[in-house]
């Protein structure tokens, strides 16, 4: 790679990128208080809220204009993405769009061929995937397969949607997520979307965007879990000084604030190559999702640890977040393997011949 | 947001040119195989090339008084780090000429910046002394004044670059009773002065530094920076450019934090790596086919361009805790070749992960410690008050 390639370093939001980022952070605030979060966490879905955020457009806003939708770019979905984080958010928008973008760009969402799937598009049916890198066999954990509608999943080279009659159980998770095992040979109705190496490529293009928006809702999370514990260090005192001006404890919350910022910056990055330059940086989207996964856990147990007694709580905010911070990356499985998934693409990429050094 | 190709016009197509092999000619071979064995960081030999050709001039001016235009300075600031220029004493020369342009009197100013623009003055940092540390303000060198000069006795760490320059901005300590940020004056003091001893320093990367002590060092008042006892106005616009404090550039002409020359020899390890493990033995096995090398690989990938994208102070402590964190499982990840240095017959990947190792450190320190920006992130930009200390005690020596 030519890493002195003169290209714009430009991270900033444009007027459009601030008032949506606004307008999200205030829906959140307003409809989406901690309180709203715990009533949420027996069945991982607060419907009302979903109900709220579709007719706000959030979902259309994510699909092509082809399908209905607003055309979003992947930089507008991250600035959403980061509010969902923020406020722990239980509705399943991420895993929704993901899975609808891709039945879109399998031409497979709500056309006359496709009727079935036509109630995707505004969110009225629920849509989720399979989020795992590498390919289960057999019943597998499905993110938001406790609520969804269709359930899409890969089986060789077939994309397959599936439904179910009677949903498939709610499990108990750490990410308080509407998870569900899943079984395909189970599903009431089968239907081959699409088929072959195109399709698949157009199913990893999908598990990349979950990678980025899951890494950019990590950001807004750590973001919020640090402010919440940097307010609790702020107030509480030891030996008659605030423990805020201690640096065992303000060290590692501006370790916190340095991977909000390189995490937020790396990810709007990555979007903005799938954007506009799809091929030329494929690796920084699984990029950024290795980096939060690892740190928003690590970021998480700090902020609890700060809080002390105080944190660990079950009541507590901070265990809130602690708690999502595992299971949200998690639900994808294993993200080591998007580590050697970045790995594989910049090796693939030095050892093509089109390599141009100049 | 953009991160696009700069369109050039075909003017500045032809600068970009010029300017490339104008450097390929300039840094040879040898001047590498110098600078590896010196540590100096400087070719006087490349900088006054760069002079009469007119590079220094145009990249030190601002573009109202002649220098570059915003995209000739990106063109030329990437293009010199492609031909890996010697940097470090540059860089000290042109934010010292800065202060001098700023605080010098017109007579300073004539002597010194002429010959800055053509190479043949270089300037360097007297700050950091053997007890101080990060904390600068502690200084313990004096300037006394005598008539119309002053006298001054102390010794300053880490002067770089000192051996390869004609002047060094000097902190000095002109009123020890008073409070700190009220006790120092800045000079400009010409390294000829009788008194003046430079002892190089190497440091575990291969760079060499110096300590330099002063002993009844005489400097006339004309090299004074300021007004006495006020340094800390003099001191406070380099320290920030150093700190890498700097609001992103509209136009994303210019680096996402400071540091980014020693982030670009942890970039280009990573990517020397990448290319070693497509490399097949005989048996046309790659190390990345173990999978534990793609994942350490693919997470180091991860962690760096994570450091590669924050912005201001975070950048800068991001790089170098990055640096610290990858190079260990970089070399690893390449087996016991990657211990042998760069030139070594069979190195793995010509020392570049074992040179991050080295490097890692000092990049930690440069301008101020990583805990010196980790406090000013804590109080300045989360809030959380000045950091407390546990109180004074009396030094026993």
């Amino acid at each position: 790679m030519d890493r002195y390639e003169l290209r714009r370093l430009d991270y900033s939001l444009s007027e459009d990128h601030l008032d949506l980022q606004s307008a999200y952070k205030q829906f959140f605030k307003t409809h989406c208080p901690i309180e709203t979060v715990r009533a949420a966490e027996p069945s991982g879905f607060d419907k009302n809220l979903w109900e709220r955020l579709c007719a706000m457009g959030a979902t259309t806003m994510a699909l092509p204009e082809s399908c209905g939708g607003d055309g979003a770019t992947l930089v507008d979905l991250t600035l959403v993405a980061e509010e969902i984080g923020r406020s722990l958010a239980p509705v399943p928008w991420i895993d929704h769009i993901c899975a609808a973008r891709l039945l879109a760009s399998l031409g497979a969402l709500g056309d006359e061929t496709a009727s079935e799937t036509a109630s995707v598009a505004d969110g009225e049916q629920l849509a989720a995937f399979d989020a795992r890198i590498d390919s289960a066999q057999g019943a597998r954990l499905i993110p938001t397969g406790s609520i969804a509608d269709h359930i899409i999943v890969r089986d060789g080279d077939q994309i397959v949607r599936l439904t179910f009659g009677t949903r498939p159980a709610k499990v108990d998770n750490i990410g308080r997520l509407p998870m569900a095992w899943v079984d395909p040979g189970a599903a009431d109705a089968r239907t081959v979307v699409a088929q072959g190496c195109d399709a698949l490529a157009k199913y990893q293009r999908a598990l990349d965007e979950w990678r980025l928006l899951t890494a950019a809702a990590l950001v807004g999370l750590v973001e919020e879990t640090m402010t919440i514990a940097a307010e609790f260090a702020k107030n509480r005192y030891t030996l008659g000084v605030p423990i805020s001006t201690l640096q065992g404890i303000s060290h590692p919350l501006a370790n916190m604030a340095i991977t909000v910022q390189g995490g937020r910056n790396l990810t709007r990055r990555a979007a903005w190559f799938l954007d506009n330059e799809p091929d030329v940086r494929p690796e920084l989207a699984p990029s950024a999702f290795v980096f939060m996964a690892e740190e928003a856990a690590k970021a998480a147990t700090m902020a609890v640890h700060i809080q002390g007694g105080l944190g660990v709580s079950a009541e507590a905010a901070a265990s809130a977040y602690l708690v999502r911070a595992r299971g949200w990356p998690l639900a994808g499985g294993d993200p080591g393997t998007s580590a050697k998934r970045v790995a594989e693409i910049v090796a693939a990429r030095e050892s093509s011949p089109q390599v141009a050094q100049v | 947001m953009d991160f696009s190709r700069v369109e050039l016009s075909d003017d500045d197509e032809a600068f970009r040119d010029e300017a490339r092999n104008f450097l390929k000619a300039q840094v040879t071979e040898e001047v590498g195989r110098r600078d590896r064995e010196t540590g100096d960081n400087f070719d006087e030999g490349v900088h006054l090339a760069f002079g009469a050709a007119g590079y220094l001039a145009l990249e030190w001016k601002s573009e109202s008084d002649g220098g570059f235009s915003r995209v000739r300075r990106r063109i030329w600031e990437q293009e010199k780090r492609r031909a890996h220029v010697p940097w470090v004493t540059w860089g000290t020369t042109a934010m010292v000429a800065r202060s001098v342009a700023k605080f010098g009197s017109a007579e300073l100013q004539n002597e010194v910046l002429p010959r800055v623009f053509s190479g043949e003055v270089r300037l360097c940092l007297g700050y950091t002394e053997p007890e101080g540390g990060s904390d600068i303000a502690t200084c313990k060198t004096r300037a006394v004044r005598d008539g119309g000069s002053w006298l001054i006795n102390g010794s300053k760490m880490f002067t770089t670059g000192a051996h390869n320059c004609q002047y060094v901005f000097l902190i000095t300590n002109t009123a020890p009773d008073s409070p700190k940020h009220k006790s120092l004056t800045m000079f400009l003091v010409p390294l000829n002065s009788p008194g003046i001893e430079i002892q190089g320093l190497r440091t575990v990367d291969g760079d060499r530094t110096n300590i330099v002590y002063y002993s009844d060092v005489r400097v006339d008042d004309k090299y004074r920076l300021g007004e006495v006892n006020a340094g800390w106005t003099v001191l406070r616009e380099p320290l920030n450019t150093e700190h890498g404090a700097v609001a992103a550039a509209a136009d994303g002409l210019q680096d996402t934090s400071i540091m980014m020359h020693q982030a670009g020899s942890m970039a280009t390890a990573v990517d020397k790596a990448v290319a070693r493990v497509t490399q097949p033995d005989p048996s046309g096995r790659r190390l990345l086919d173990d999978q534990s090398v793609a994942y350490r690989l693919g997470r180091s990938f991860a962690r760096m361009e994570a450091a590669l994208s924050a912005p201001s102070i975070y950048g800068r402590v991001a790089i170098a805790q990055t640096m610290r964190d990858i190079s260990p499982d970089l070399m690893d990840i390449l087996g016991a070749a990657s211990a042998l240095p760069f030139g070594t017959d069979g190195a793995a990947d010509d020392g570049g992960a074992e040179h991050v190792y080295r490097f890692a450190p000092l990049v930690g320190i440069y301008g101020g410690t990583l805990e010196v920006f980790r406090n000013m992130i804590g109080q300045y930009t989360l809030g959380l008050g000045k950091p407390n200390y546990s109180a004074p005690v009396k030094k026993v020596s």
